[in-house]
């Protein structure tokens, strides 16, 4: 291997590393700030999107540019397409988490309704698939990638589920619809941040293995935790 | 370049040393014995020649002319016979008179011969030559006759063939004893050779083994001055060198062991932020799972975007570096960190040592006496409050009104009966935190169904006023040591609430029995539930889970707090277990059998 473009390497690996960090701060912070009604928290995650958008145009550029310079091949090549297409995921993730924040704030400036169970468990649920996503990245683990993958199915009932108690909700105490309908606005994001992390997972299998399993996902789940 | 044996330089050596020895003597001694051999016979021709001689004239003497040449002759020839030497008779100008094998007649003017010609000058000549005549080499020598070169020569010859032989066999055999010789020494020295190398051998394979680090290894001292002194040398540099690495080893263990056991964690990053190294603290602190963690970047390791961000500030260069962090996992974790740079024995920096301390509890702390200051001075405002806005509605005017007056000064009162029980549980908490904290609460044997059915009693007022219905199942025969006043007023705190929070026409149970060395009381109700966020924070002051509806049903926020300090006092435990929408269930574990208790968790959160 090149020793630059291996340096180069190293270098797109700590930038994706730092915004997956950021990421996935922000995804905790705003998943506490719905359910604990906190603006402060919220705010914090709004004001952290913009940093996320730079360290996300930064890593693009960086990685098209050892593409032109070093046109690298194989599993070097694969690596870069890998991170080019996860630093998309990320930046999407920090988007998820700002709609989240904003649902935070809205809920936290009204008197405080009943956040169901599922929605902490779907959030909980989430922020572990996109740990283990990142977790996969590092240590190019196949195996954990594929648990993440096969992780969604649950959160997408949770989702299902969330909109049912809702429906119920909001027929037993229809003056607080304004907030019902915010928080299953709220499951709805968690559940497209849980997407997205099977996303970078599918990438993290790509870029080891070569194949893309984004559309066949019967043939490559495993057998859940 | 390849090393070759030693002893291959040794043997050939030596041997080469005796082959040159042997074949310089062996060359030298067959040129002396040549000479000596040909030297030997040089001198015996000459006596013969000169014995020859003597008898030459002997026979001569008296005889003149012809006859005397030809009794020369006929000696000559006598002689030359009998000795198997040719002899030859020669005068004094020259001319040949005799010879024991040719005619004298057909032999040409010997004089310039040269053993002839020193001869006539009186002295002995000897000379080696190639005879025609003959076809071989010949040695002459040639003596005056009776010393008297004017009388004549005589000269003696034998061939030379047969002087060459014998050297030649005496060579033959001097070299086969040679060989001989040589294949012994061959053998000797390359015995000897061994012993030589063999220290040298037992010292490299004594080497080897301290290389490999076994320095206990040592080497055998030999006898001779310099092997000896290389081994007692080496030997003692092995016994240095593993005193310096026991000692290395020791005090690495003892850093080990330091960093090992503190409650602080260290972690040490290199200007690359990959990880040079963790100690056990740093890892839990952090959540560091997985062995191979040095060498790798500390993104790779822990993803924290606000340690990566310190992290950055101390390898930058600003110092010193602090901070908190704040890790929202599983659980929330709060750490000081502190930043430095790290500088090698030449002050030249190598990287960031980063130290973090716990102090999660500690925020949580403050977190509570934070959130208790609030809730108690909104408590307490609130009826406070509106007492100020009725006094001032009534100065303003409404004095004059007596119904308005009635109305306000009765709310006025309402406030601050409120206003009272709060006072007053704040009391009665503070009171039973000091008493757990020093004193001892009198604790008696008591059937829990007195205490239970006490409780009922003092809740059923509130209870028909809900219409929630009291069920009481407690057998007869549940003991436990309590003190029965407070215990009262727990059960009374826990019934209470459970009606507050039930719907209308609900219905609360109160249920007593043993599991194992633990009796057990349980107050469960089929309210609205508690959220699982609230159940960790529910036995705090202040407390409330559902801010909103609890204000309303009334309460102090107390209640709680007040049932576990009771508890506590008893050395038992209370516990909640509650679902959204089906109701909670409180249990108060006492122990049966009382051993006093330690009771630390009494006075633990010294609120002021």
């Amino acid at each position: 291997m090149n020793l630059q473009v291996a340096r180069e390497i190293e270098t797109l690996k700590r930038a994706i590393l730092a915004l997956g960090a950021v990421v996935e701060d922000s995804v905790l912070k705003a998943g506490k700030a719905v359910v604990q009604r906190d603006p402060v928290l919220a705010e914090e995650v709004i004001a952290a999107d913009f940093k996320i958008d730079q360290m996300e145009v930064d890593l693009e550029e960086d990685g098209l540019k050892v593409l032109a310079l070093h046109q690298p091949v194989a599993i070097d090549l694969r690596f870069i397409v890998a991170v080019l297409r996860i630093n998309s995921d990320l930046e999407r993730i920090g988007d998820l988490a700002v709609n989240l924040a904003e649902r935070a704030l809205f809920l936290s400036s009204r008197s405080p309704v009943d956040v169901p169970g599922q929605f902490s468990e779907m959030t909980a649920r989430a922020e572990s698939m996109l740990e283990k996503s990142l977790d996969s990245l590092v240590n190019m683990n196949v195996e954990t990638a594929r648990s993440v993958i096969a992780a969604d199915d649950e959160v997408d009932l949770l989702n299902r589920e969330m909109y049912r108690i809702m429906y119920d909700l909001i027929r037993r105490d229809p003056d607080r619809l304004e907030c019902f309908v915010h928080l299953i606005s709220a499951a709805r994001h968690i559940e497209r941040i849980a997407d997205h992390a099977t996303n970078i997972a599918e990438d993290v299998v790509y870029m080891n293995t070569g194949e893309i399993i984004r559309h066949k996902p019967e043939d490559f789940r495993e057998a859940k935790d | 370049m390849k090393k070759r044996p030693f002893i291959w330089f040794i043997y050939p050596t030596n041997l080469l040393v005796a082959v040159l020895s042997l074949s310089v003597l062996l060359w030298y001694g067959a040129d002396y014995l040549t000479d000596f051999y040909y030297q030997q016979k040089a001198e015996d021709l000459e006596v013969r020649a000169r014995l020859t001689g003597s008898r030459v004239l002997e026979a001569v003497s008296g005889l003149e002319g012809r006859e005397r040449v030809r009794r020369v002759n006929d000696l000559c020839r006598e002689l030359g016979r009998s000795s198997n030497m040719r002899i030859t008779v020669v005068l004094q100008g020259g001319e040949v008179i005799g010879d024991s094998e040719e005619d004298p007649a057909r032999m040409d003017n010997h004089a310039g011969r040269p053993e002839i010609r020193k001869a006539l000058g009186g002295e002995t000549g000897l000379s080696l030559r190639y005879s025609a005549t003959l076809e071989e080499n010949l040695m002459y020598v040639a003596v005056p006759l009776d010393e008297r070169p004017e009388l004549g020569v005589v000269r003696v010859s034998v061939p030379v063939t047969s002087l060459e032989q014998i050297p030649r066999r005496v060579l033959t055999r001097f070299a086969t004893v040679s060989v001989v010789v040589l294949l012994a020494a061959a053998g000797l020295s390359f015995l000897v050779a061994r012993r030589i190398v063999k220290p040298l051998e037992i010292m490299k394979s004594g080497a080897e083994e301290l290389a490999r680090g076994k320095l206990e290894t040592r080497l055998p001292v030999s006898r001779w001055e310099e092997i000896g002194s290389l081994a007692e040398e080496m030997n003692r540099m092995a016994a240095s060198l593993d005193d310096r690495i026991r000692r290395e080893t020791s005090q690495k263990n003892e850093m080990e062991a330091v960093l090992g056991s503190m409650a602080e964690g260290v972690l040490a990053l290199d200007l690359k932020e990959r990880v040079l190294s963790l100690n056990r603290a740093a890892r839990a602190h952090l959540g560091v799972r997985g062995e191979d963690v040095v060498g790798r970047t500390m993104m790779e390791v822990v993803r924290n975007p606000a340690l990566h961000e310190l992290v950055v500030d101390t390898l930058s260069g600003k110092e010193p570096v602090e901070g908190e962090v704040i890790f929202r996992d599983r659980e929330e974790k709060y750490l000081q960190v502190h930043g430095t740079v790290l500088r090698d024995s030449g002050s030249v920096a190598i990287g960031a040592l980063i130290v973090m301390n716990d102090v999660t509890r500690l925020r949580k702390l403050e977190e509570i006496r934070r959130d208790f200051v609030a809730n108690a001075s909104h408590e307490i405002r609130t009826p406070v409050t509106s007492i100020k806005g009725f006094v001032e509605t009534l100065l303003d005017g409404a004095l004059e009104d007596k119904e308005t007056t009635e109305r306000f000064l009765e709310i006025i009162g309402r406030h601050a009966d409120r206003l009272n029980a709060i006072v007053e549980d704040l009391l009665s908490l503070s009171s039973i935190e000091k008493v757990s904290g020093r004193e001892e609460v009198s604790l008696e044997e008591r059937a829990l169904q007195e205490v239970v059915e006490e409780a009922i009693e003092l809740c059923r007022a509130g209870a028909r006023k809900k219409d929630v219905a009291l069920k009481v199942r407690c057998g007869e025969d549940i003991t436990a040591r309590v003190n029965p006043s407070l215990l009262v007023q727990a059960v009374v705190n826990l019934v209470d609430n459970a009606v507050k929070f039930s719907l209308e026409g609900g219905e609360v149970e109160v249920q007593c029995h043993r599991r194992g060395a633990i009796a057990v009381i349980e107050v469960r109700d089929r309210g609205c539930g508690i959220a699982r966020e609230d159940i960790p924070r529910l036995f705090e002051r202040f407390y409330r889970a559902d801010k909103a509806r609890s204000r309303e049903l009334g309460g102090t926020g107390l209640g709680l707090a007040i049932v576990k300090h009771i508890v506590q006092v008893h050395g038992g435990e209370v516990t909640v277990d509650s679902e959204i929408g089906q109701g909670s269930t409180f249990a108060i574990n006492l122990p049966a059998a009382s051993d006093r208790p330690a009771s630390e968790g009494g006075a633990g959160e010294g609120v002021p």
